[in-house]
C-alpha cells in the first residue's frame, strides 16, 4: 500500500492508500476523489483523469507517452506540471505523492 | 428464494425497456430496482440489469467478464447477429484497442473544438428563419438537422453534396417508427458513402474521411497498413451511427428540461456562463442512451449472486444518474449543483468517443438558442416521446416561444 494524497481545487484533503501496480486515476475513482472521473477507465482517451502533480514530485512520477502529451492539449487549464493520472502508476518509490485536482474535467 | 428471482412476485418491482408506461417516467421504478432488486432478473425476457451508480462504476470496465462482441443493444445480443469486423462500439480487444486508437488519433477534442464556429454558423442558419415566428420545434428545426450536418463537416463532406449524402444514408437505415430495432440496422456498413468516399480520396483536404483513407496502423497481427475501404466505410457508419439521435435527443431534452424549468432557463440566459454547466445537468437528467448492454462471458458474482455466463445484461445509466448515493436530491433539476459528474458517456474502452463533440454541440445550440429565444413554453399536446432499450428522448418537441 502506498499513502497518495489529493487535493480538490476546493481544498478538501484525502489521503488515500493504493496499491502498487495500480494508477493514481484508480486510486481517486475506487476512493471517492470525486474531482477525478476516468470516464475511460485508464485506456488513455478522455483526459477526465487531469492532476496537477506537485512540483517536487515532477521527476519521480515517470514521463509522458506521445497518446498523453497529445491529449493533455485536451484539458481545461493546462499546466507545466499537468498529468492524466491514469498513465501514472502507482509505485512504492511514490509513497507520499501529492497530487492537485483541476477546478474542472470537462 | 434469492433476490434476483424475488422479484418476479406480484407486487414486486418490475421494469422492460419495452413497456411504454413505464418508458414515459422510468424515474420511479429505477428507484425502486435500485433500493428493492439492485441486481434486478427480469423473466419475461431474460436479461438482468444494475441499477446503481457503484455497482455500474464498478462492472461496465470489466470487459473481460462483460463482452461488447454481441453489441451493446439488449435485443441484438439475444439474436447473436454476425457483426462486421471493423465496427468497433461492438468489438472487444484486442480488435477494439487498435481500431478505437486509430481513430482516437483522428478524432481528438482539439479538433472537435475546432469545430465550434462552424456548428455556430449551422445553428445560425437553423435558427434565424425561425426569428418571430411563434412556435418552433427543437427536434424538426434543430435537433434532427445539426449532428448530421455536423458530422457532414467532419467528414469534409461538400454543404451541397450533404442532403443527397444524408437522404442515402437515412434510406438504408429506415424503419417503422414504433418497431424494435431490425437486424438490418447492425448490419448496416455504410451503404451512401461510397461516392463521396471515392470522391474523395480523389480529392484530398483536411477532413476525418482524408484522414482515416492514409492514416498508417498496425493491425491485430501486426502488420502496419492503410484502413481498407470497408473499414473506412464502416468506420464513418458507426460513428455517424453513434453520434446522430443521440445528439438530437440531447437537443430534444434541452428543450423539455429548460421549458419545465423556467426560472433557471432565465438564469442562464442572464448568465450564459451556466451554459457548460446546464448541459451537463441535463445529461445527467435525461441521458439520450438510457442503457447500455453487454453479453456476459463467465459467471460472475454480484450482490451475492452468481450471473451465469449467456446472459444479457443492462447497465442502467439512467438510473445510476439518479442514485442518492451519488446524486444528493437526485430527481431534481438543478444547473448549480456540484460533485460528481453523470455517467451518461459510459465507462471504460468503449467511453463515448464523441463525448468532446457532443459537449460542443450542446453548448452552442443552448447558446444560439437562447440568443434569439430566451422564453418558450412546451406544447404537451404536440410533444411526442419515443424510448427503446437503448435511446430515450423526443421525436418532436415544439414549444411557444412567447
Ligand atoms: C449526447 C450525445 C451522446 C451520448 C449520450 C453518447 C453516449 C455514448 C455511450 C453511453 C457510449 C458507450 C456505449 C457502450 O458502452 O456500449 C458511447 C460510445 C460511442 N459514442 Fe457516443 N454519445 C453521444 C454522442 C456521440 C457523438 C456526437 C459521436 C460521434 C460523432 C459519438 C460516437 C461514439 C462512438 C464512436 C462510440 C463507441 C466507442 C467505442 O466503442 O470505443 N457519440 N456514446
Ligand atoms: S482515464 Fe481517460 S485518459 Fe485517463
Amino acid at each position: 500500500m502506498v499513502d497518495i494524497t489529493y487535493i480538490e481545487s476546493g481544498g478538501e484533503k484525502h489521503v488515500v492508500d493504493v496499491d502498487a501496480g495500480r494508477s493514481v486515476m484508480r486510486g481517486a475513482v475506487e476512493n471517492d476523489v470525486r474531482g477525478i472521473i476516468g470516464e475511460c477507465g485508464g485506456s488513455c482517451l478522455c483526459a477526465t483523469c487531469h492532476v496537477y502533480v506537485d512540483p517536487a514530485w515532477l521527476e519521480r512520477v515517470g514521463g509522458k507517452s506521445e497518446a498523453e502529451e497529445l491529449l493533455l492539449e485536451e484539458v481545461c487549464d493546462l499546466q507545466s506540471n499537468s498529468r492524466l493520472s491514469c498513465q501514472i502508476k502507482v509505485t512504492e518509490e511514490l509513497e507520499g505523492l501529492l497530487v492537485r485536482l483541476p477546478e474542472k474535467q470537462v | 428464494m434469492d433476490k434476483a428471482t424475488e422479484a418476479q412476485g406480484s407486487d414486486a418491482v418490475y421494469w422492460d425497456p419495452y413497456r411504454p408506461d413505464i418508458g414515459e417516467n422510468p424515474y420511479p421504478t429505477f428507484r425502486r430496482l435500485r433500493e428493492e432488486a439492485p441486481l434486478y432478473y427480469n423473466q419475461a425476457y431474460d436479461f438482468y440489469a444494475l441499477s446503481r451508480f457503484a455497482d455500474i462504476e464498478t462492472h461496465l470496465g470489466d470487459i473481460e467478464t462483460f463482452s461488447s462482441a454481441r453489441s451493446d443493444i439488449l435485443e441484438f445480443i439475444k439474436e447473436d447477429i454476425d457483426i462486421p469486423k471493423g465496427m468497433f462500439i461492438w468489438e472487444d480487444p484486442p480488435l477494439h484497442t487498435v481500431y478505437r486508437n486509430v481513430v482516437a488519433r483522428v478524432f481528438t477534442p482539439k479538433r472537435m473544438n475546432d469545430l465550434e464556429n462552424q456548428i455556430r454558423e449551422y445553428c445560425a442558419r437553423c435558427l434565424d428563419p425561425l426569428v418571430g415566428a411563434e412556435r418552433i420545434d427543437f427536434i424538426a428545426d434543430l435537433g434532427a438537422k445539426l449532428p448530421g450536418g455536423v458530422i457532414g463537416m467532419l467528414l469534409g463532406i461538400p454543404d451541397e453534396e450533404r442532403d443527397v449524402v444524408r437522404e442515402r444514408v437515412e434510406a438504408a437505415l429506415r424503419t417503422e417508427t414504433g418497431k424494435p430495432m431490425d437486424v438490418s440496422q447492425a448490419t448496416y456498413q455504410g451503404e451512401g458513402y461510397e461516392d463521396y468516399l471515392d470522391w474523395r480520396a480523389k480529392n484530398p483536404s483536411d477532413d476525418l474521411m482524408t484522414t482515416l483513407l492514409g492514416v498508417e496502423f498496425k493491425d491485430e497481427t501486426g502488420t502496419t497498413r492503410k484502413l481498407t475501404r470497408e473499414e473506412v466505410l464502416i468506420f464513418v457508419n458507426v460513428i455517424a451511427g453513434a453520434g446522430n439521435e443521440t445528439t438530437s435527443r440531447l437537443i430534444g431534452w434541452t428543450g423539455k428540461i429548460l421549458g419545465d424549468h423556467p426560472e433557471q432557463r432565465r438564469q442562464i440566459a442572464a448568465d450564459p456562463g451556466l451554459i457548460p454547466a446546464a448541459i451537463e445537468e441535463i445529461l445527467r437528467f435525461e441521458p439520450p442512451g438510457p442503457a447500455v448492454a453487454r453479453y456476459v462471458t463467465k459467471d460472475v458474482e454480484i450482490r451475492g449472486q452468481t450471473v451465469p455466463a449467456g446472459s444479457a445484461i443492462l447497465f442502467l445509466l439512467a438510473s445510476a444518474n439518479r442514485d442518492e448515493e451519488r446524486f444528493p436530491d437526485g430527481d431534481s433539476f438543478n444547473v448549480h449543483r456540484e460533485g460528481p459528474p453523470h455517467i451518461t458517456f459510459g465507462r471504460g474502452i468503449h467511453s463515448c468517443l464523441g463525448s468532446a463533440l457532443a459537449r460542443v454541440e450542446g453548448r452552442v445550440a443552448l447558446d444560439e438558442i437562447l440568443k434569439r429565444f430566451p422564453d418558450w413554453t412546451v406544447d404537451t399536446q404536440g410533444a411526442k416521446l419515443s424510448s427503446s432499450s437503448s435511446t430515450r428522448g423526443w421525436d418532436t418537441m415544439p414549444a411557444y416561444t412567447r
